[in-house]
């Protein structure tokens, strides 16, 4: 023990107090430790739960500390598409979001929908060094453009072969343009462009070239989609009149505005209807969803049937078509609605027999099946009519994979962890696969791919072993690929990083003050159902900011200073990078640096393991 | 500036003027406006210090401690049980020679639960090491704010402000607000010759052995003795910028009385009244304010009240199996006068736990003396208005 002198001089100003003459870091208390406190970082939960595997948490801090570029950069690591899954990705980052359990999760997909508007225009960071082999990519939706970015990055020329005139598969044919402008799109696809990837548009594999002619490629991806719309399979499906959702799509995408009468029934509750439902609204016609169970069930995503819904669409649940019926029509037509239709834009002047109503069946739900929904099945008796001019069928899509080898015929492709299928250096994704059919999962199985693809190259010119640490490229557990990771140039510095993802119980909430999640502008539905515009607005930039704030920037110390302020010890230290040092000669390990972190950044730790 | 305000918010404005930089507090009714005036504050910048929220009074108190060992301006407010669970650390302020300032508003102890105004709980700290000043008004308590910093940087002593419950937290009255610039003049920022740096750490309040404690003690009292002459230069040089001044002691109509009121806090104004009353009726009777408690102002009062026939202490506090103690205190400092010049003091006890004192009250307490002619001082103290 240091001794005291209770005794210093008062003449010069010195009150008497008890104070040791020699400096206390003689006393290295740290040895008093069982436990150590070490700064861990570990993974925050949305990056887990994005299927692109964008390292979210790493933006949104960026986006606190100002450094919006770098943000912006840091998404196009791993999508190549930001604006378009700002503004049509279900997000599912936000479900995972551990906010969620405090107020609400943050708004992450209007965040990145900023960011990826401020990376229109901007290239993205072209490969350092160029490879000898070549790519075919097949198909230019989301997984193909993915795949063909991260290739092009990686340095591989790669060419995309697109049956359509022009690229972007779904995101192009499939998604209407008030959910998703061509501009967007257009403006992202060029960038993948701008990196060298050769578009070769109206070529359909299998028919205009075959995939033996693609073994000019080192390696190859599939990624056709799926866009054979499933069939009724009841009576009067061949009437004119009778849409499939995906032509309907396709259609409008292309600049047609196709007559489809007063009344439109959309036959099922997927995303697909919605688009369907919400398209037919703005072509004029009054919409009824017909789907066979109830609200509960639908597949389709809740913004979007809430959109329909606002935007007049009517549902009529547990209904069941059963069969259309075509002229002559039902006489119980509303007259005023009759004369109307006489004047209306429908020329029903058609020699052929047209739709006119749709034979229902009511439903009632039962025990849950395979699905773990509930079944539904017939009432007695329970038939009804609904008049209509024209019927969309929007039951789900199936593949065409009759250009693939045989073996990969007949249901969902399954590939490795690295994507690729039972035939070597053929690779696939997308929707062929059983993954969720979303563009987020899409553009994930592209990376995945391009991963793959380069990792196959690589060991084939023997600059890369066979083993590679999936659990180290995966963004935690159960996450996506990591590009950064695969290519080891994190710009974002890590201590100690660990596979780990973090749960809203390994926070210290109480660091964190309450703050309303900003909602996107939605143009009104009166308005937006009349027209092709864009419908949802985004945020506007400081909202989006805002929201950037409201993260917890869950695992990742981002140098808030709570563990430097709460350590009793005065043992942590600021180091010049931000990040901090901990004095263990005088940590006695008390851990309150580790219970009072907002992030879960610091872990406890047995002494001398 | 003059502005209406209640008493606590004139401590909050004295401790924004004299820009404390460090204030941590637990909130305590009646005090709990001190500090939520300070917090807003803080929050939008008319202050610039950090405001710690800790969990309880000890906390507070340590929080204070350690942010003025590193010689920072540190502030706290507290009241009753709050006072009462700071007791181990206000004696660690005050060995530590920390000057800190704290404002108390005077609230009884429970139990039972009372949060109305008695001095016992101040009263109860009087051994700790701390300056102790009791305010009679809403002016007197931002002036004596401003001033205890002063006073506790000067001395290295901390210093307690008190104010009674409701009659002076609660209670607004016109106070006249100086401009910063002008406190800066009169209060610089802090100079602490000794402090905790963390660079070069070293133990404060290490052991220290019977060699060296004593010292430690006496130097702590030696501090004491200067605070009389260094509060008079200070309240002087307040009065010299300001026009206002208090003192430690402030007699009033004393100089013929054969009767004189001794008082303290907000019992003060209402004796004024009843001084004032008496005094058209021709009776010649005064009034002594102690402000000071600690450190006891033992000359000041002998002065006020050599050769008075006659005092009567009200005492809104107890010690029990004593009495009040400012009779008590009273009785030891004059004890040495000579016997002739020696008055006989009179101990009441009134008003605990809020219990209001009416002027009808104080003539009670000032007729009881006034028609005892016995020459020597009560045993015991007589306690006002009690029921059977």
């Amino acid at each position: 023990m240091a001794e005291s002198k209770a005794v210093l001089d008062i003449a010069h100003g010195v009150p008497p107090v008890s104070v040791s003459q020699t400096s206390t870091r003689v006393n290295k208390t740290g040895s008093w430790k069982y436990i150590r406190p070490l700064y861990r970082d570990r993974v925050a939960p949305c990056n887990q739960g994005c299927p692109v595997g964008i390292d979210i948490e790493g933006y949104m801090n960026l986006l606190r500390e100002g450094r919006v570029d770098e943000a912006r950069d840091l998404v196009l690591r791993e999508n190549p598409l930001p604006a378009t899954t700002g503004r049509v990705c279900y997000h599912p980052c936000e479900s995972s979001c551990n906010r969620a359990s405090f107020d609400q999760p943050v708004a992450i997909h209007a965040v990145e929908r900023m960011l990826g508007d401020l990376a229109l225009g901007k290239s993205a960071a072209p490969a350092l060094a160029k490879r000898a082999e070549t790519v075919g990519v097949i198909g230019s939706g989301p997984a193909g453009l993915a795949c063909a970015y991260h290739l092009a990055r990686l340095g591989y020329g790669v060419t995309v072969y697109e049956a359509e005139r022009e690229p972007g598969g779904v995101l192009r044919w499939g998604i209407p343009e008030y959910r998703l402008p061509k501009a967007i799109l257009a403006s992202e696809v060029g960038r993948i462009r701008d990196l060298g990837v050769t578009f070769r548009t109206s070529t359909h594999v299998g028919r205009d070239v075959t995939l033996a002619e693609l073994g000019l490629h080192d390696a190859v991806f599939a990624a056709t989609g799926v866009h054979k719309s499933r069939e009724l399979g009841i009576p009067g499906e061949t009437l004119t009149g009778v849409w499939r959702g995906l032509d309907l799509l396709r259609a409008v995408n292309a600049g047609e505005r196709p007559q489809l009468g007063k009344r439109v029934v959309v036959v099922g509750g997927g995303n697909t209807a919605m688009d369907c439902a919400r398209t037919a609204l703005r072509l004029g016609a009054e919409v009824t969803v017909l789907y066979r169970r109830s609200r509960a069930e639908m597949p389709a995503n809740h913004e979007e049937v809430e959109a329909a819904l606002h935007e007049g669409a009517r549902f009529s649940f547990l209904t069941l078509p059963i069969e259309v019926t075509g002229d002559p029509r039902e006489v119980d037509v509303d007259p005023l609605r009759a004369i109307e239709d006489t004047f209306g834009q429908f020329d029903r002047s058609s020699e052929e027999p047209r739709v006119s109503a749709v034979l229902c069946a009511r439903m009632e739900l039962g025990e849950p099946d395979a699905s773990g929904r509930r079944a539904p099945r017939r009432i007695e008796h329970g038939e009804f009519r609904i008049v209509c001019d024209t019927v969309v069928t929007a039951l789900g899509e199936e593949a065409e994979t009759d250009y693939l080898p045989t073996e990969l015929h007949g249901g969902a492709i399954r590939v490795t962890a690295l994507g690729e299928t039972s035939r070597t250096a053929l690779f696939a994704g997308g929707d062929l696969l059983e993954e969720p059919h979303t563009v987020a999962f899409a553009l994930g199985s592209g990376k995945r791919a391009a991963i793959g693809i380069d990792h196959y190259l690589r060991m084939k010119a023997g600059e890369a072993g066979a083993e590679v640490e999936l659990g180290e490229l995966k963004l935690g557990p159960e996450g996506n690929l990591s590009m950064t990771r695969w290519r080891a140039d994190d710009p974002v510095a890590r201590v100690n990083p660990v596979n780990e993802v973090v749960k809203v119980t390994d926070l210290n909430l109480s660091q964190f003050g309450h703050a309303r999640r900003a909602e996107d502008v939605l143009r009104p539905a009166w308005e937006t159902r009349h027209d092709f515009l864009e419908a949802n607005l985004g945020l506007p930039r400081e909202d989006a900011m805002a929201e950037a704030r409201r993260c917890f920037n869950c695992a990742v110390c981002n140098g808030c200073e709570v563990c430097l302020i709460f350590c009793p010890d005065v043992s942590i230290s600021r180091r010049d990078d931000g990040k901090f040092d901990i004095a263990y000669d005088y940590c006695k390990g008390c851990g309150l640096c580790a219970a009072e972190c907002p992030r879960g950044a610091i872990t406890m730790t047995r002494e001398g393991l | 500036m003059k502005k209406v305000i209640v008493g606590n918010h004139a401590v909050s404005w004295g401790v924004s003027l004299a820009r404390a930089e460090v204030i941590a507090a637990y909130p305590i009714t009646p005090q709990t406006q001190i500090v939520e005036e300070l917090a807003e504050m803080c929050d939008d910048g008319r202050l610039a210090a950090k405001f710690i929220k800790v969990e309880s009074e000890h906390s507070a108190m340590a929080a204070c401690i350690g942010a003025s060992a590193t010689g920072v301006r540190a502030f706290t407010a507290t009241s009753s049980q709050g006072l009462l669970l700071m007791h181990e650390l206000l004696h660690w302020a005050g060995l530590g020679r920390l000057p800190i300032v704290m404002a108390d508003i005077n609230r009884a102890v429970a139990p039972g639960w009372n949060i109305w105004t008695d001095q016992n709980d101040t009263l109860a700290q009087r051994d700790t090491g701390w300056v102790q000043l009791y305010c009679e008004n809403n002016q007197e308590v931002l002036d004596t704010t401003i001033q205890a910093f002063a006073l506790a940087e000067k001395l290295s002593l901390p210093v307690m402000i008190v104010l009674d419950a409701f009659f002076l937290s609660h209670t607004s009255e016109p106070v006249d607000i100086p401009s910063p610039a002008e406190v800066d003049a009169f209060l610089p920022r802090r100079d602490a010759a000794l402090k905790l740096d963390t660079r070069d750490p070293h133990a404060f309040g290490a052991l220290t052995t019977p060699a060296v404690y004593m010292e430690m003690r006496k130097r702590q009292q030696e501090a004491f003795d200067q605070v009389p002459e260094t509060l008079r230069l200070i309240d002087a040089d307040w009065d010299r910028r300001f026009g206002r001044s208090w003192g430690a002691v402030e007699s009033y109509r004393t100089s013929d009385a054969d009767t004189v009121l001794v008082t303290s806090g907000t019992i003060t104004s209402t004796a004024r009244y009843v001084i004032n009353e008496r005094r058209e009726r021709g009776e010649k009777v005064g009034l002594v304010k102690i402000k000071m408690f600690r450190p006891f102002p033992t000359e000041p009062l002998r002065r006020a009240l050599a050769g008075i026939p006659k005092v009567a202490v009200l005492d809104r506090n107890i010690s029990p199996g004593h009495g009040g103690i400012f009779a008590e205190e009273l009785r030891s400092a004059l004890y040495d006068l000579p016997s002739a010049r020696r008055p006989r003091v009179d101990g009441y006890v009134l008003g605990l736990g809020g219990r209001d004192v009416t002027p009808e009250v104080i003539g009670e307490c000032l007729d009881a003396t006034r028609g005892n002619d016995s020459s020597a001082n009560a045993r015991e103290d007589l306690w006002v208005g009690v029921k059977p």
